[in-house]
C-alpha cells in the first residue's frame, strides 16, 4: 500500500494501486513565476489515497504544501500531472472534494445552522430537510444547541468545527484540510484532533491532512507523508501502525515517540535548509 | 485618574454630564441675557442677536402651529427619501458595475474618487435652470451629492471581501452570480451601509441647504423665511427643530441596520 | 521589484488608458451633441468652444483671483480655527472616556446635520462680510476633525503611551511626539473631509449673502445667465478643490499607504 516517491526519476503511482485508490495524485508540477526567477513549488509528487484512509502531508513552511493542497482543491490550475478522484481527472474544484482551510472561514453573516446548511442549499434541498441534515452535522462537531448563534459569538475552536460541518455536510468522498488548527491554542487543538478523528472513524472519512505539526501528524494518520523543502518533492513515505483508536496511552507509548523522532530526523534537515535560505532571502533583499 | 475611570463607568453619570452641562449653558446664556446692561455697561449677549434661551422654547410651539411645519416636514423628509432611495439604487449599482469589471475600475476610481471630494453643491443653479424651483431641484441636488461617496463604499466593501470566503465559495464551485449573492454581497453589507449613511449625510446637507438657499421647499425654506423676517427667536426654534430631525433620521437608520443584521 | 503584476503592455497603449480617453471623448462628443441640437435649453449646455473662451476669460481677468484669494483665505481661517478646535476637542475625547461618554453622541449626531441652516445666526454674530463664511466653514470641519481624532486617538497603540509617560513626557510633549505622529492617518484624512465640508459650507454662505468670493461669482452668472462663464467657474474650482484634497492626501503620506 505504500508509494514512496523516488526523487530524480519521474515517479507517477502504478497502476494496481490507482485501481483501489480513491485519490491519485499524478507527477504534479508546479512553478511559479517570482522577480526573483521561476520557483518550483511542487517538483514530482505523486502518492495515492485508498478510501477511508487517513493520511497526512507534512512538511517545513515554505515547502509547497499548501501549493499542493490548492492544487488537489482546484483552486489552482496551470500546473503539470493530474489529480483524479474515483478515477475521474479534476479540472477546477470538484464536490467530491471538501476543502477547510486554515484561516477562519464561517460567514459571519449565517447562523451556525445556516452555515453547515450551506452546502445542502446549493443543492436545493427544502429547508425543513436542510435544516434537519445540517443539525446532525452541528451535532457531530459537538456543537448541539449553537444552532442559532452568531459565529462572532463563538471561540476560535468552535468556527473551525464549524467550518468542518459544512464541509462535512456536502459528504464529499475526499476531505482536504490545511492546517486547520493552526491558529487555535495547544489545548483546543488536542481536543479538536481527538474530534476529528472520532468523525473520521465514524464517517470512515477519507481525509488528507496538511500539516507541520509532527505530533498531530502520527496521532491522526495511517500514513504520513514527508515532504522536502523547495522545490517540494516526496521525502518519505511513513505508515503508521498504531492501533486505533489513539487514546492517550498511545500517544504517550514508545512506538509513538519512535515515529516523531523518525519523522523530525527528515523534517529537521529541510527545516533547517529552509531556515538557511530564508536568511540568505532576506540578506540579499535588504542591499 | 482612577477614580475618573471608575466613575466613566457607572451608567449614569457620563449621560448625566453630557445632559448636565447642556442645561448649565443654557441657563448661564439665559442668566447673561437677562442681565442686560448691568455690571459693565453694555450687555455680554445681546438679546437681539442671541434670543433668550426661554423664548426659544416658547417659539416652539408658535412655529409648529402657525408655520405648518408638519407639512414642511413632511416635504423634506420626501426629498430625503427619494434622494435616498436614488443613492442607494445607483450608488450600490454603480460600485457593483466597478467591482464587476476590473479595467472599468482601473480607469475611474479616482475619478469618482475626485467627484465625492468636491463641492457639487455649486451646481445647483443648473438644476434650476434645468428643472425649475422645484422639489426636482432639490431631490436631484442630493441625488448627485449622494452617489458618489456611495459608490466607493460599496466597491470598497466587495473589493475587500476576505480571500479565505472567495475560497470557500470556489471550493464549492459556485457560479459567478452565486458568488456574488452568497458571498461577496453579505460580506460586504457592512461596508455599504456605512456608505450609505455617507450618502445619505451629504444628500441631506445639499437638501436643505438648497432649500435654505433657493427659498423653496420645506424645513430649509423655514429658516430662511424666517430669518428674513427678522423673527429671531423663531429662526433658532426652527433650526433646533431641524437639528433635532436629523439626529432623529440617523438615529433611526443606526436601528435599521441593526434590524437587518443581526450577526454583528 | 522590477515585474509589474497585471497588465501587460501590448501594443502601444495600456488598455485603461485607452479607456479613459474613451469615456472623456464620448462625454465630450455628447455634450457637443446636446449643445448643437438644442434639446435642453439653448444655454444650460453651451458649445465646448463657448466655455473654452468663458475659461479664458475668466483665468485672464485681474479681478477673478482677487475673489479666488477671497475665497482662499476664509477657507483658510476655516480650517484653521475649525481644525484646531476639532483637534482639541478630538483629543480630550479620545483620552477621557467620561468625556467621550457624556459628550461624543452629540458630535456624531450633530455631524451629519446640514450646517448651512446656522448662517442667518453666523450672520447675525460676525456680520455680512468674511466673518460669517468663516465661521461657516469653521463650524462646518469642526465636527469631522474633531470626530476623526477622537477615533484616531482611541487606535493609537497604548504601548507607545506607556513609552511616553515612562519617559516622563509632558502634555506638550506627549502631543507633539506622540499622538499627533501616531495619529497621522485619521488627522490628515479628518482634514480632508473637513476641507471638502468647509469648501461646501464658505461657497454657499457666499452664494447666499455675499459679494466677493468665488462662491459670489458662480451666483452672479448665473443670474445673468452667463451659463458659460458660470460652468468655467466650476471647473476652476472643482480642479483647485480636487488638487487641494489630493496635496493633503500626498502631505500626509497616504499614497504610500495605498500603494503598499
Amino acid at each position: 500500500m505504500a508509494v514512496i516517491s523516488t526523487p530524480a526519476k519521474r515517479a507517477t503511482v502504478s497502476a494496481e494501486v490507482a485501481d483501489k485508490a480513491i485519490l491519485v495524485v499524478d507527477d504534479i508540477v508546479k512553478r511559479f513565476e517570482t522577480p526573483d526567477g521561476i520557483l518550483t513549488a511542487v517538483d514530482h509528487v505523486s502518492f495515492a489515497v485508498t478510501p477511508g484512509e487517513f493520511v497526512s502531508v507534512i512538511g517545513p513552511s515554505g515547502c509547497g504544501k499548501s501549493t499542493l493542497f490548492n492544487v488537489i482543491g482546484g483552486l489552482i490550475d496551470g500546473y503539470e500531472g493530474s489529480v483524479s478522484v474515483a478515477g475521474e481527472r479534476l479540472s477546477g474544484p470538484h464536490a467530491s472534494i471538501g476543502m477547510i482551510f486554515q484561516e477562519e472561514s464561517t460567514f459571519p453573516w449565517r447562523t451556525v445552522i445556516d452555515n453547515v446548511a450551506f452546502p445542502l442549499e446549493l443543492a436545493g434541498l427544502p429547508k425543513a430537510e436542510r435544516y434537519e441534515r445540517a443539525r446532525h452535522f452541528v451535532a457531530l462537531v459537538g456543537l448541539a444547541g449553537f444552532e442559532r448563534r452568531y459565529p462572532a459569538e463563538l471561540s476560535g475552536g468552535m468556527r473551525q468545527r464549524v467550518s468542518m460541518a459544512r464541509t462535512l455536510a456536502a459528504s464529499p468522498k475526499i476531505m482536504l484540510m490545511d492546517e486547520p488548527f493552526a491558529a487555535l491554542d495547544e489545548q483546543t487543538r488536542l481536543l479538536l484532533g481527538d474530534k476529528v478523528l472520532q468523525i473520521q472513524q465514524e464517517l470512515k472519512q477519507t481525509t488528507l491532512l496538511i500539516t507541520h505539526n509532527i505530533t498531530e501528524a502520527v496521532q491522526l494518520s495511517d500514513r504520513v507523508l514527508v515532504m522536502t523543502y523547495r522545490p517540494g518533492k516526496l521525502k518519505r513515505a511513513v505508515e503508521i501502525n498504531l492501533p486505533r483508536p489513539r487514546t492517550s496511552e498511545i500517544v504517550s507509548s514508545e512506538a509513538f515517540g519512535r515515529y516523531v523522532a523518525q519523522i523530525w530526523g527528515d523534517l529537521r534537515e529541510e527545516a533547517s535548509r529552509g531556515l538557511l535560505d530564508d536568511e540568505k532571502h532576506k540578506l540579499e533583499h535588504h542591499q | 485618574m482612577n477614580s475618573f475611570a471608575a466613575l466613566a463607568k457607572t451608567r449614569w453619570l457620563p449621560a448625566a454630564l453630557g445632559i448636565g452641562s447642556i442645561v448649565v449653558v443654557i441657563a448661564v446664556v439665559e442668566g447673561l441675557i437677562r442681565l442686560g446692561p448691568w455690571p459693565f455697561g453694555y450687555p455680554l449677549i445681546n438679546r437681539f442677536i442671541v434670543p433668550m434661551p426661554s423664548e426659544i422654547f416658547l417659539a416652539f410651539p408658535r412655529i409648529v402651529v402657525e408655520e405648518n411645519v408638519l407639512s414642511r416636514f413632511m416635504l423634506t423628509i420626501s426629498e430625503a427619501l427619494s434622494a435616498s432611495i436614488l443613492v442607494a439604487v445607483f450608488g450600490v449599482a454603480g460600485g457593483v458595475l466597478l467591482h464587476r469589471f476590473a479595467l472599468l475600475r482601473q480607469a475611474t476610481e479616482t475619478w469618482v474618487a475626485a467627484i465625492a471630494a468636491a463641492p457639487l453643491v455649486l451646481i445647483y443653479p443648473l438644476y434650476l435652470v434645468i428643472f425649475g424651483r422645484s422639489a426636482t431641484t432639490i431631490v436631484m441636488m442630493g441625488f448627485t451629492a449622494g452617489v458618489a461617496p456611495t459608490v466607493l463604499k460599496t466597491l470598497e466593501g466587495l473589493a475587500g471581501t476576505r480571500r479565505v470566503l472567495i475560497n470557500v465559495g470556489r471550493s464549492f464551485n459556485l457560479t459567478r452570480s452565486q458568488q456574488f449573492w452568497k458571498i461577496l454581497f453579505p460580506s460586504a453589507l457592512p461596508t455599504i451601509f456605512v456608505g450609505l449613511r455617507l450618502g445619505l449625510i451629504f444628500a441631506l446637507i445639499n437638501i436643505v441647504g438648497v432649500e435654505f438657499l433657493i427659498n423653496f421647499g420645506g424645513l430649509g425654506q423655514l429658516i430662511n423665511e424666517l430669518s428674513e423676517r427678522y423673527d429671531l427667536a423663531g429662526t433658532y426654534a426652527a433650526i433646533c427643530f431641524v437639528v433635532l430631525v436629523s439626529i432623529c433620521i440617523f438615529v433611526l437608520m443606526e436601528r435599521l441596520e441593526r434590524w437587518l443584521r443581526p450577526g454583528e | 521589484m522590477t515585474a509589474t503584476a497585471g497588465v501587460p503592455r501590448r501594443g502601444f497603449v495600456r488598455p485603461v488608458t485607452a479607456l479613459r480617453v474613451g469615456i472623456i471623448v464620448a462625454v465630450l462628443a455628447t455634450w457637443e451633441l446636446v449643445a448643437a441640437s438644442g434639446l435642453l435649453y439653448r444655454d444650460v449646455v453651451p458649445s465646448l468652444a463657448a466655455i473654452a473662451v468663458a475659461l479664458y476669460k475668466t483665468l485672464s481677468d485681474p479681478t477673478f483671483y482677487f475673489h479666488l484669494a477671497t475665497t482662499g483665505y476664509e477657507i483658510g481661517f476655516a480650517l484653521v480655527i475649525g481644525g484646531v478646535s476639532g483637534l482639541a476637542v478630538g483629543m480630550v475625547l479620545g483620552a477621557s472616556k467620561l468625556m467621550a461618554r457624556a459628550y461624543e453622541a452629540y458630535l456624531y449626531y450633530l455631524g451629519p446635520t446640514p450646517k448651512i441652516i446656522f448662517f442667518p445666526v453666523m450672520i447675525m454674530w460676525f456680520g455680512v462680510g468674511a466673518g460669517s463664511k468663516i465661521a461657516m466653514g469653521a463650524v462646518s470641519c469642526f465636527f469631522p476633525i474633531a470626530l476623526n481624532v477622537a477615533a484616531g486617538m482611541r487606535e493609537i497603540d497604548p504601548v507607545l503611551i506607556r513609552v511616553g509617560n515612562s519617559f516622563r513626557a509632558n502634555a506638550w510633549q506627549m502631543v507633539t511626539k506622540i499622538y499627533l505622529p501616531a495619529m497621522r492617518y485619521p488627522v490628515i484624512n479628518g482634514l480632508r473631509i473637513g476641507l471638502g465640508v468647509a469648501l461646501i459650507g464658505t461657497l454657499l454662505a457666499e452664494t447666499k449673502l455675499s459679494n466677493r468670493g468665488i462662491g459670489f461669482l458662480v451666483i452672479q452668472a448665473y443670474s445673468l445667465f452667463n451659463m458659460p462663464q458660470m460652468y468655467s467657474l466650476l471647473i476652476v474650482l472643482f480642479v483647485i478643490s480636487i488638487g487641494a484634497n489630493a496635496l493633503i492626501g500626498r502631505l500626509g503620506g497616504l499614497d504610500d499607504i495605498k500603494r503598499s
